[in-house]
Parts: structure tokens; C-alpha cells; sequence
């Protein structure tokens, strides 16, 4: 939740600072400030508004810009001090690794067997966790009770199980997935458990008085008004999801993003190691900017009156 | 039936109520009985579920032996230490990135792609560079604290009103002066959030570091006890570490988030 302003990061930049007024834009006038003042506004941010014709893509480039110039820096400090590649690679050293392992298929094997994992996990957890969630969280007693055990659960869950995961089933598919799966489980299912039972209890009874029988009070006000804490709980059950699948692919398995770091420290091929380091970070980055920060922006603006009734 | 339900209900209600302990102990009874009825009916092998009394017996043994309170003191040693490390350092960062917009625009791509690379993918690059050591622990801890850390500081920072910085400036306040009485005050509750965040991706990336690491502490003890194949040692390594967790969270930091949001939150409100 405390998060969700860095989620506009790559799309609002700029709007986001002509409104808010940085420090030396003076605010016009007491009651008509804020919003109407266009004129007033654009003399101050010509010079970073030169791009209104395509405003995404003038972002995303200032987006890329720093991290561009950190490859840049990269390049230079290896080449300068003449670091030994068993420490830090250079940038072509990664970039041919990254060209190797895309030709001969390993990268797609492993970024297909991480994938698939989560996939996997993640869904199976929605589809057990919500249900269960809401069924809990409709009684204010049972869910009053439930609480603590969930708040237990969702601390232990993820890397802590990944022993008795691989004791239970195996190295391999099974325990991995088990540790996506357990990941997501707790944190959704105790999300909803809140959401649920935060809704005004007002709303409830209206919609009861008004006719409303239990599947519509179900589809109608319990979903949508749990809607927004389902998500988030989505979110961060896959962040800490991701964080575990990479720990137990190191651990306990043949083939996965971190099994392929693993492997390559054992050779000390630092350039693999890094090329799959910036392989996770970019797979997240999309995973979280272009899927779940949006879902759940979209959710909140949709159905999160429901937090301030 | 149903009164005798009610009657006890209305008991817990009351308990609860005077006595808010009660109400983050009792929800586990049951749990633990239905634990032990599990593991007694024999459903699962002994070996692969076995039941409470055991692992409260080794419980007892591991402590006897002073193998659970030296490993517990390693775990959170070196988390204290990391957590304090990446406050130090994510602070002034946050700070810096929520004041300055040209070192926003700069740094904040950065910080979420690192962020997104995530604690543990650095593990085999840590390996390399300072072998199987604290070190490495260290690291992979400050940098998991680090960045919840600077980024809702940022956040925080951002949130104070203009016109309590002008505020203060008028007063005669010099810009050093803002930033310690004004701003971080101000972005306080906002901190401790990041704080808690960062400690709770810590907790578990120290778990999988001293796995992989493997040299003490619960996490190590929970793996070792994988590799001798003793499910009674990992279930307790795990309750431990829960408790632990429930504990810091649940009587420390909980708390002050709410302090700190109570005594500075309403800046943030407007």
C-alpha cells in the first residue's frame, strides 16, 4: 500500500510535478489555485513539458536515461581500472553471455521452467485463498479469531518453508511450486480476510434491506468492496513470491533463473551471473510496472470508495 | 448447545477486552490440537509430520544443549545489525531523493531497477566476491532494508506540505534546521512503515542466506536438520522463527508505527 505512488514512477512523472508545484513555483492566488491555472503552469514547465506530443515515450526515455548512463559508467570503471573478469565482468562480456544463452536456448528454458512456476503457484493460491478469505471474513466473530493465525502464517510464509517443502516433495517442481503457492496463499488470504471485514457493515445491510439476496451481496458488494485489498495482496504475496522462487531454485532444483546463477558461480562466470541478475530485475520491473501496479490502480479508482465510507 | 457457545463467546469477548494478549494466544489452541490430532490418527508418516510434544521436546534438548539460543542470537544479531545499517543509509538517501527533483529524476529509475533485482539474486555474485562469510549476510540484509527504506522515506518527504517548510523558513529556520525539525518529523510515520517493510523482506532473505550460506543461525538450523532429514527440528526452527517474528513485529514495531502516526501522522494528513 505504501507503495503506490512509485507506481506511477514510469507513467506520471511530469504531470505529477506541474501540479504539486515544486518549490519555486509560486501558487497563484488563494481559492482558485491547484488545478485551473494552465497558463500560469506552463511558462514554468516548458522546459521539461517540450513534449506533449508523445508524453509516454518522452517518460519512459527519462526513465531509461539513468540507467543507460549506469552502463555507461559500468563501462568505464571496468575498463579504467582494468577489473579482472572472475570479479566484474564488462558490458560486452554480459552481452555476450546474454547473446549465447538466447541462442542456444538455455535462457528460454530457464525463464520458461521460473515462469511457469509462479504461474502455477500463483494461480492455484488466488483460487484457493479468495474463496476462503471471504468466507472468513463474513463473520465479524470467526474473523476476529482467525486473524492472529493468518498474521502468523503470512510472517512464516515463503522461504521459511523451502526445508519441509523439499522434504515433503522432493527437489524439483512440487517444492518450488509448494513455496510460490505458500507465499501467495497466506498473504492473499489474510488481505481478504481484512478487506472483507472492513467493509461498512452499513453497506451490507443496505443492500440486504434493499433485496439483495447472497449471491448478489456476494458479487455486488463483498467482491468488489474486498476488491482493492485482494489485489494488493496479490501484489505483495508475488513480490515476496519472486524473492522465494529465486532462493529455491538455488536451492532445490535442475533448471530455473536461480539455479542458472547458481550454476555459473560454481564456474565463476560472473558475466552469466550478472546478465541473469539484470534478466530477474527486468522481469520483475515488467511483472510489477506493466501488471500489477496498474491492476491495482485500476481496482482502487474503481471500487476504493469502499475504504473511505 | 448454542447458549453454551455463546456463553463462551461472550467469555473470550470479555477477556479480550481486558486482557488484549489473550486474543493472539488462544486462536492457536485449537490449531495446535488439531495439529496433534493430525500427527496422532497417523494420516502421515511419523516421520514426515510428527506431532507438538515432540518438537516441544526438542525444544527442550536444543536449548539444554545451547544450540537454539546461540543460533537465535546469530539470526538476530546480524539482523539488527543489517536493519541498522540500511536505516543509516537509506535515510539520508530518501531524504535526498525526496528534496532534490533533479536527483529524483536521476536515481529513482535506478533505485526500483535495483529493487527489482531483489536480495537474493545478488547471493552468487556475494559468494564470488567474499565467500561463504558475514560479510556476504551483511550485505544481502542492508541491501534488502536499504530500499523499502529510501523509498517510502522519499515518499514521506514528499508528503510534507510546502507551506510548513515555507513555515518554518520564514521563522528563520536554516535549511538544516527544516530538515531535522520539519521534514524528517514529518515523514517519520512514513519511515517506520518502510522500516517495518524492509524488515519483513529481511527476515526472510536472512532465512535464505543462512540456508545457502549455511554457517549458524535458524535458518542453517532448519537445513541442517533437512539434510539429517529431522522434520522435528525444521517445524521448530519454523515456529521459532514465527514467533519471533510476531513478537518484533507484533510489540515493537507495530506500536511505534501507530506512536509515530499518531504524534506526526497528521502532517501528512493536511
Amino acid at each position: 500500500m505504501t507503495f503506490r505512488e512509485n507506481a506511477d514512477g514510469v507513467g506520471q512523472v511530469s504531470l505529477q510535478q506541474a501540479g504539486r508545484g515544486r518549490p519555486r513555483s509560486r501558487r497563484p492566488g488563494g481559492a482558485g489555485g491547484g488545478r485551473g491555472v494552465p497558463g500560469i503552469e506552463m511558462g514554468d514547465s516548458v522546459a521539461t513539458a517540450a513534449m506533449p506530443r508523445f508524453p509516454r515515450l518522452w517518460a519512459a526515455l527519462k526513465f531509461v536515461a539513468p540507467l543507460l548512463f549506469l552502463v555507461l559508467l559500468w563501462e568505464v570503471v571496468v575498463k579504467a581500472f582494468g577489473v579482472e573478469p572472475r570479479i566484474f565482468p564488462s558490458v560486452e562480456a554480459v552481452a555476450g553471455a546474454g547473446l549465447e544463452t538466447m541462442q542456444d536456448g538455455t535462457l528460454v528454458r530457464h525463464i520458461g521452467a521460473s515462469l511457469w512456476r509462479v504461474a502455477v503457484g500463483t494461480s492455484l493460491a488466488i483460487a484457493v485463498s479468495v474463496p476462503l478469505g471471504v468466507a472468513m471474513g463474513l463473520s465479524p466473530a470467526v474473523s476476529i479469531f482467525l486473524t492472529p493465525l493468518f498474521r502468523f502464517f503470512s510472517v512464516l510464509a515463503g522461504i521459511a518453508w523451502i526445508p519441509i517443502a523439499t522434504l515433503w516433495f522432493g527437489y524439483g517442481f512440487g517444492a518450488i511450486t509448494f513455496v510460490i503457492f505458500n507465499a501467495v496463499f497466506f498473504v492473499v488470504a489474510y488481505n481478504t480476510l481484512l478487506g472483507v471485514s472492513r467493509i461498512p457493515m452499513a453497506l451490507r445491510q443496505a443492500a440486504a434491506s434493499l433485496g439483495a439476496g447472497g449471491w448478489a451481496m456476494l458479487t455486488q458488494v463483498i467482491l468488489p468492496g474486498a476488491l482493492p485489498n485482494i489485489v494488493t495482496g496479490v501484489r505483495t504475496g508475488l513480490g515476496f513470491a519472486w524473492r522465494g522462487l529465486i532462493a529455491a531454485e538455488m536451492i532445490a532444483t535442475n533448471v530455473g533463473l536461480g539455479y542458472m546463477l547458481f550454476l555459473a558461480r560454481d564456474f565463476y562466470r560472473t558475466e552469466v551471473i550478472v546478465f541473469g541478475m539484470i534478466v530477474i530485475g527486468i522481469l520483475w520491473l515488467l511483472i510489477d510496472r506493466l501488471l500489477l501496479a496498474p491492476l491495482e490502480r485500476a481496482t482502487i479508482e474503481r471500487w476504493g470508495m469502499v475504504d473511505r465510507a | 448447545m448454542k447458549v453454551l457457545l455463546l456463553k463462551a463467546w461472550s467469555l473470550y469477548v470479555r477477556w479480550t477486552a481486558r486482557y488484549p494478549a489473550v486474543r493472539s494466544i488462544v486462536p492457536f489452541i485449537p490449531l495446535v490440537a488439531l495439529w496433534a490430532a493430525i500427527a496422532e490418527a497417523g494420516v502421515f508418516p511419523r516421520a514426515f509430520l510428527p506431532g507438538p510434544v515432540e518438537v516441544a521436546q526438542s525444544f527442550g534438548t536444543l536449548v539444554y544443549k545451547g544450540i537454539l539460543p546461540e543460533y537465535l542470537e546469530d539470526s538476530v544479531v546480524r539482523l539488527v545489525v543489517g536493519a541498522a545499517a540500511g536505516v543509516a543509509l537509506g535515510i539520508p538517501l530518501g531524504v535526498l531523493v525526496g528534496l532534490n527533483a533533479r536527483a529524483r529524476e536521476m536515481l529513482w529509475p535506478v533505485l526500483l531497477f535495483f529493487q527489482a533485482i531483489g536480495d537474493i539474486a545478488w547471493l552468487p555474485i556475494l559468494l564470488i566476491w567474499f565467500g561463504f562469510s558475514l560479510t556476504t549476510m551483511t550485505f544481502v540484509l542492508v541491501y534488502t532494508v536499504l530500499f523499502p527504506v529510501v523509498l517510502n522515506t522519499a515518499l514521506g518527504v514528499r508528503s510534507v506540505p510546502e507551506d510548513l517548510r515555507r513555515a518554518a523558513r520564514t521563522l528563520g529556520a536554516s535549511p538544516a534546521r527544516v530538515v531535522w525539525e520539519v521534514i524528517l518529523p514529518g515523514s517519520l510515520p512514513n519511515i517506520i512503515t518502510g522500516l517495518r517493510n524492509g524488515l519483513g523482506f529481511g527476515w526472510r532473505a536472512l532465512i535464505a542466506t543462512e540456508i545457502i550460506v549455511g554457517t549458524s543461525g535458524i535458518g542453517f538450523l532448519m537445513f541442517d536438520a533437512r539434510r539429517a532429514g529431522s522434520v522435528v527440528e525444521i517445524l521448530l526452527g519454523m515456529i521459532v522463527l514465527g514467533l519471533l517474528w510476531y513478537i518484533v513485529d507484533g510489540w515493537v514495531l507495530a506500536p511505534i508505527e501507530r506512536a509515530t502516526g499518531q504524534r506526526w501522522g497528521l502532517v501528512t494528513r493536511e
